[in-house]
């Protein structure tokens, strides 16, 4: 069985352009010209390349520029044996817009899911080891800005023992820098700022912080916003940078704001397992709010500005704590006078520490 | 065969309509979204098989041949060589400077910037070769066989030399690039050869450098001139309010208008003298836009995506494909037997490199 189509054909060696008929043999066909005649190929090898105005353009597998057009209406017999059009690419082409459409966003909402929930079951199956050694890698000697004396690291000693159960996981330091702040690092390492130690009145007001930042290492909070950061930055590495940037700066805060509040949560019942009264913390945070301006702006400003920040607004926190008093308790200071003044001066003390001044943390 | 007016004067021709192409670009921006960006190689690779196929030269259309899979591809080895690396090392860097070793982390970071500098380089050349490999006319393509690292290191110095004498030399180090890009290239057996000069560059430059220069000195008379008219503000009442509204929005149209238009003056003799010096074998061209064509088609650019409150931002790559064979002249003869196939190498992927400095156009 044989038939003849026309055709336009390059046959990819030069750019002269042939009119050939298509002479079709069973699974194969010849290029039939006045004095030539190439072939035979076989169906099986000829690709679909693109769409010129009406016409379906064909290649061949192996032969680079190979071209065989087929312009008007094409028989449905020579239609059977060439490869389907392609518009889309292979799955959207398979699905459809509509049902593609569908289906990739339920694909995508999957992955961000994954990425936002998996955290939390896979911080704790990263190894101890892994994770000192991030806590190493990033803290070190903190260039030499960490002090130390004996009584002051006596003092900060006792502090974390009464706040831990298993202190000796832990690398509480205190870093000579001038910053209301504290923070939890990889490895169980915690540093507190002197700044912070200069602005505290009490000891308590400094049991507290520290039991909130316990509470990160404890509850593996920053293994978890590491692998979370990680994760977005892959998902969203397909979106143009800046957008990309703002909506995993939205889903990595509003976890950020229940690791808070889980760190909160974990600061007042280690700090009524200790005897320590949340009474400092909560007039620690009622002078921070003042600092950051929460303690003035209405209640729906507030929630729009509590909603969009890592951390809860110092007015809530400070209620937080203020609601944990236990009436009637019989609350100890965490510290004894001497002991909170040797920690309290402990920087200015060590006189080899190196001054925390060009330290510039963003 | 078209039903479009012939004009033999031209070799290339546009038949695109932004109908055809909102049927394109619509779809595209739907499925990129719902992908998270990922379809966008795809998007990128419709469009141009559109573009493509409805720009013809001399009789026959010509036909991008590149899949989007060799740009997912790209853009992945992109982010495992580059992106991935330059994370780490940022992290690196952060944990240097934590441990007091600034120093140490600045070199870090100089060198980071080194080879994203080379990096931008090679990848400029990449993507045109991609470009060039991918695209066929008469079943020829073209292509080079030099990978472009070469390219990557002069392009760090020439750039380095142009902005040195207070970047007086930028003209020379842009047209001595392009022609060092265009001289490794290739269509079918055919180098092209580029020997644009810079030369005639240097007045448009020295306008567009002396500009803000002008406008300041501008400025600073009409204000100098007003203060001293400042007793006679009684005299002139509305007057001086008006000649302050004057100033200021002068001041505003030269921040946001007139500098970004004296950069396109320049910028269109640049590309006419750059295309202006392209051979390819017995084939020489021309870019007939002036200047005032590039300020009216940069304009309408502006109306159109400020008038669709950014949706017609999605038809910018059909208006700047249309605007360049719009103005694209070729002259000459092209014997089609002696124009046979490229032997240069195709290389697997596409534009990774360039899509991850996010820098776009031939």
């Amino acid at each position: 069985m044989s038939a003849f189509f026309d055709a336009v054909h390059y046959d990819g060696q030069s750019a002269v352009k042939r009119t050939v008929e298509v002479q079709v043999i069973g699974q194969q066909f010849y290029l039939l010209e006045t004095e030539r005649r190439s072939g035979p190929f076989a169906f099986a090898d000829v690709a679909y390349v693109t769409k010129q105005g009406e016409a379906d353009v064909y290649g061949l597998d192996g032969r680079d520029g190979w071209r065989l057009t087929l312009s008007g209406p094409v028989p449905s017999e020579l239609t059977a044996l060439l490869p389907a059009p392609r518009k889309y690419g292979g799955w959207v082409d398979r699905l459809g817009l509509g049902k593609a459409a569908i289906a990739f966003t339920l694909t995508s909402a999957a992955a961000i899911a994954v990425v936002l929930f998996s955290p939390q079951w896979l911080a704790p199956l990263i190894p101890d080891s892994v994770d000192d050694r991030l806590g190493d890698a990033l803290v070190g000697d903190f260039g030499g800005r960490f002090c130390h004396m004996p009584a002051g690291d006596a003092a900060l000693n006792k502090l974390v023992a009464s706040l831990d159960d298993a202190p000796q996981d832990l690398r509480v330091e205190v870093a000579n820098i001038d910053m209301l702040n504290a923070v939890a690092l990889p490895g169980g390492n915690v540093i507190l700022f002197d700044g912070l130690l200069k602005q505290a009145r009490t000891p308590d007001e400094v049991a507290g912080v520290l039991a909130h930042e316990i509470g990160h290492v404890r509850q593996k909070h920053v293994m978890q916003a590491l692998l979370r950061q990680m994760g977005l930055a892959v998902v969203l590495g397909g979106v143009d940078d800046n957008s990309g940037a703002v909506v995993n700066n939205i889903l990595a805060m509003s976890y950020s704001r229940n690791a808070e509040a889980e760190a909160d949560a974990h600061s007042m019942k280690v700090m009524g397992n200790a005897n320590i009264s949340p009474v400092g913390t909560a007039s620690f945070f009622d002078r921070l709010s003042r600092l950051d301006g929460s303690a003035g702006t209405l209640k729906d400003n507030a929630g729009i500005t509590g909603y969009l920040s890592s951390h809860p607004l110092s007015v809530a926190r400070k209620d937080a704590f203020e609601k944990s008093i236990v009436k009637g308790k019989n609350y100890k200071p965490a510290l004894t006078p001497a002991e909170w003044t040797e920690l309290k001066t402990m920087c200015t003390q060590d006189r080899k520490v190196k001054s925390g001044l060009g330290f510039d943390f963003n | 065969m078209n039903d479009e007016p012939l004009q033999p004067h031209s070799a290339f021709r546009f038949h695109g309509s932004w109908q055809e192409f909102a049927r394109i670009a619509f779809p595209n921006l739907l499925l990129t979204i719902v992908t998270l960006g990922i379809y966008r190689f795809w998007a990128t690779t419709r469009e141009r098989e559109y573009l493509w196929g409805k720009t013809e030269f001399i009789d026959e259309r010509l036909e991008w041949t590149g899949r989007g899979i060799e740009l997912f591809v790209g853009f992945v080895f992109a982010f495992l060589l580059i992106g991935l690396p330059f994370i780490v090392i940022q992290l690196v860097s952060q944990g240097l400077i934590f441990q007091g070793a600034p120093v140490l982390a600045g070199l870090l970071t100089f060198a980071m910037f080194l080879s994203l500098f080379y990096l931008t380089g090679v990848a400029y050349f990449r993507a045109l070769r991609y470009r060039l490999s991918r695209t066929y006319w008469r079943g020829i393509r073209g292509g080079s066989d030099d990978p472009g690292f070469q390219y990557g290191l002069a392009y760090m110095w020439k750039t380095v030399l142009g902005w040195l004498p207070i970047f007086l030399m930028v003209p020379w180090a842009m047209i001595s690039l392009w022609n060092d890009r265009w001289n490794a290239m290739s269509f079918g057996p055919h180098r092209f050869n580029a020997n644009a000069e810079w030369t005639p560059l240097m007045k448009r430059y020295l306008l567009f450098y002396l500009v803000p220069f002008v406008i300041l000195i501008g400025g600073a008379i009409l204000g100098f001139s007003m203060a001293a008219s400042g007793d006679m503000a009684d005299v002139l009442g509305g007057t001086g309010m008006a000649i302050g509204a004057i100033v200021a929005i002068v001041a505003l149209l030269s921040g946001y208008l007139i500098i970004p238009l004296v950069a396109l003056i320049f910028y269109s003799k640049y590309f006419r003298l750059a295309v202006g010096g392209l051979r390819l074998h017995t084939l020489e061209f021309e870019f007939r836009a002036r200047a005032v064509d590039w300020v009216l088609f940069f304009l309408a650019n502006m109306v159109i995506i400020i008038c669709t409150l950014g949706i017609g931002y999605i038809f910018m790559p059909y208006r700047n494909w249309k605007f360049l064979f719009d103005h694209m002249e070729a002259y000459g003869e092209i014997n089609v037997n002696e124009l046979t196939q490229s032997e240069t190498v195709v290389t697997k992927h596409g534009e990774g490199l360039l899509d991850a400095f996010d820098v776009g156009a031939i």
